[in-house]
């Protein structure tokens, strides 16, 4: 490995340039260790974020500088079949890496449905058990309230105003954890009673336009009310927003929500580049989105807001409108 | 064979490939096995400079694999569970390096005592 270390010790080399010298050893003598290069070279790639694409490209523009010197159909079919096989040794760490990115795409699916669950169990407690509990509570004080002399009286009311409170405020905690509004009404209304609690708890207008009528399919209800969730709650924690703005429309046969801010922004690609924790929110969107055949698409830069849109088709309009005409 | 610089590891690639090719595996499954092999060189010369590689052909009840055993005696690996899971290192939050060659290959067995070494035995079987 000393000569690798070496390599890598020093500054890499162009990546373009090594990988036509590696292509131009393996194309001209073949041999493990050109093959050796090969994977290596998609090793390389895959640290630098270089994109399936981009290697592609590349790899079509070195075949065309080759086929310009080679001559004659027998060298050509010799090259060809040379370059299949150097591009799939350079795929190969892609193939490896994009089995752990199925297999984190799985994990993750089914971390969303525990939550969900979760979520369920955790509402019905706050809500239920939590609520039962206090009606207790309100029972023995009044009780207590009875055997009270007058001048203490004022005191206890204050008491139960204060857990009035408390009831009040846990149930409507429930009710943005799993709001039965979204199985009764759907996920704009259920939108709305977020977004006033929301705006409410951090003290700024969130705007609200919906153009769009009609229910759909409970689980792409669910997915779209705990995306549009996701934005808000990281409008209002990273984004240090002044407005929120959230728009429901249809485009066709497309239905189309964004939800912006005008807070600070930040480097789309960085985060993206980083992978792991930060990233996660947005990959977590994005999962429950394709899950429902939805894409969310975020657009942000430092300074200038944040905007996430969602496109989801819809194909019950779509499949309708065909079958009128 | 000795694992201990580049010549060495491509001299385990072409013996995994052509093992490989001699067991009827498909040429996509033979790249696999190759870019295993140099994952798991790789991590030995990361971790413990050198080390060894083994092939060997597998008998299973109706097919026929290859088993690739890498060892050393570096420092080893305290957290087994920790190293194997993606994200670890900079490598396996890409899903490469052992987590990495776990998804390409069908059986995938570590053991390691810390100051002892590591060993790696991982099986793929002909599809």
């Amino acid at each position: 490995m000393k000569t690798a270390a070496k390599r890598r010790g020093k500054t890499p080399a162009n990546f373009e340039e090594e990988y036509r010298s590696a292509f131009g050893e393996y194309t001209r003598s073949g041999g493990e260790a050109a093959l050796g290069r090969a994977y290596e070279l998609g090793r390389r790639a895959i640290t630098e974020k270089k994109s399936f694409m981009e290697i592609a490209f590349m790899h079509h523009q070195a075949i065309y500088g080759m086929l310009a010197e080679a001559q004659g159909a027998a060298q050509h079919q010799e090259l060809l079949k040379a370059a299949g096989d150097f591009l799939a040794e350079m795929l190969s760490p892609y193939e490896m890496a994009h089995r752990g990115v199925q297999d984190a795409i799985a994990a993750l699916r089914h971390l969303n449905e525990t939550l969900e669950e979760e979520i369920k169990r955790i509402a019905y407690a706050v809500h239920d058990e939590a609520g039962q509990l206090l009606v207790a509570v309100h029972l023995a004080l009044a009780d207590v309230a009875r055997e009270l002399p007058e001048r203490h009286k004022e005191q206890m009311g204050r008491v139960e105003e204060l857990l009035n409170q408390v009831e009040k405020q846990l149930r409507r905690y429930s009710h943005e954890l799993r709001p039965t509004v979204l199985d009764d009404l759907g996920w704009i209304p259920a939108i709305r009673f977020l977004a006033e609690g929301v705006s409410k708890r951090a003290n700024l207008p969130i705007h609200i336009k919906v153009a769009f009528a009609g229910r759909l399919p409970s689980t792409t209800e669910v997915a779209l009310y705990r995306v549009v969730q996701e934005a808000l709650t990281n409008a209002v924690k990273h984004a240090k927003a002044g407005n929120i703005w959230v728009r429901a429309w249809r485009d066709e046969f497309v239905l189309c929500c964004s939800i912006r801010d005008d807070g600070a922004g930040f480097d789309v690609r960085a985060l993206q580049a980083t992978g792991c924790r930060k990233g996660l929110g947005l990959i977590g969107m994005q999962e429950r989105l394709s899950a429902i055949g939805g894409t969310v698409r975020i657009e942000s830069h430092r300074g200038r807001g944040t905007e996430l849109l969602i496109r989801l088709p819809l194909e019950d309009a779509y499949a309708n409108s065909r079958g009128a005409r | 064979m000795a694992i201990n610089s580049d010549q060495d590891i491509v001299a385990a690639r072409q013996k995994g490939r052509a093992l490989a090719t001699e067991l009827g595996f498909t040429t996509g499954d033979a790249t696999l096995i190759a870019t295993a092999i140099s994952e798991l060189a790789r991590n030995i010369v990361s971790y413990a400079r050198k080390g060894e590689i083994s092939l060997k052909m597998v008998h299973g009840s109706s097919r026929q694999g290859i088993l690739i055993i890498a060892s050393d005696s570096g420092p080893g690996i305290r957290d087994i569970r920790q190293a194997m899971r993606d994200g670890f290192s900079t490598s396996g939050s890409l899903g490469l390096g052992l987590p990495g060659v776990r998804r390409l290959m069908d059986e995938f067995e570590i053991s390691s005592e810390p100051s002892q070494g590591t060993i790696v035995r991982v099986k793929k079987w002909k599809q």
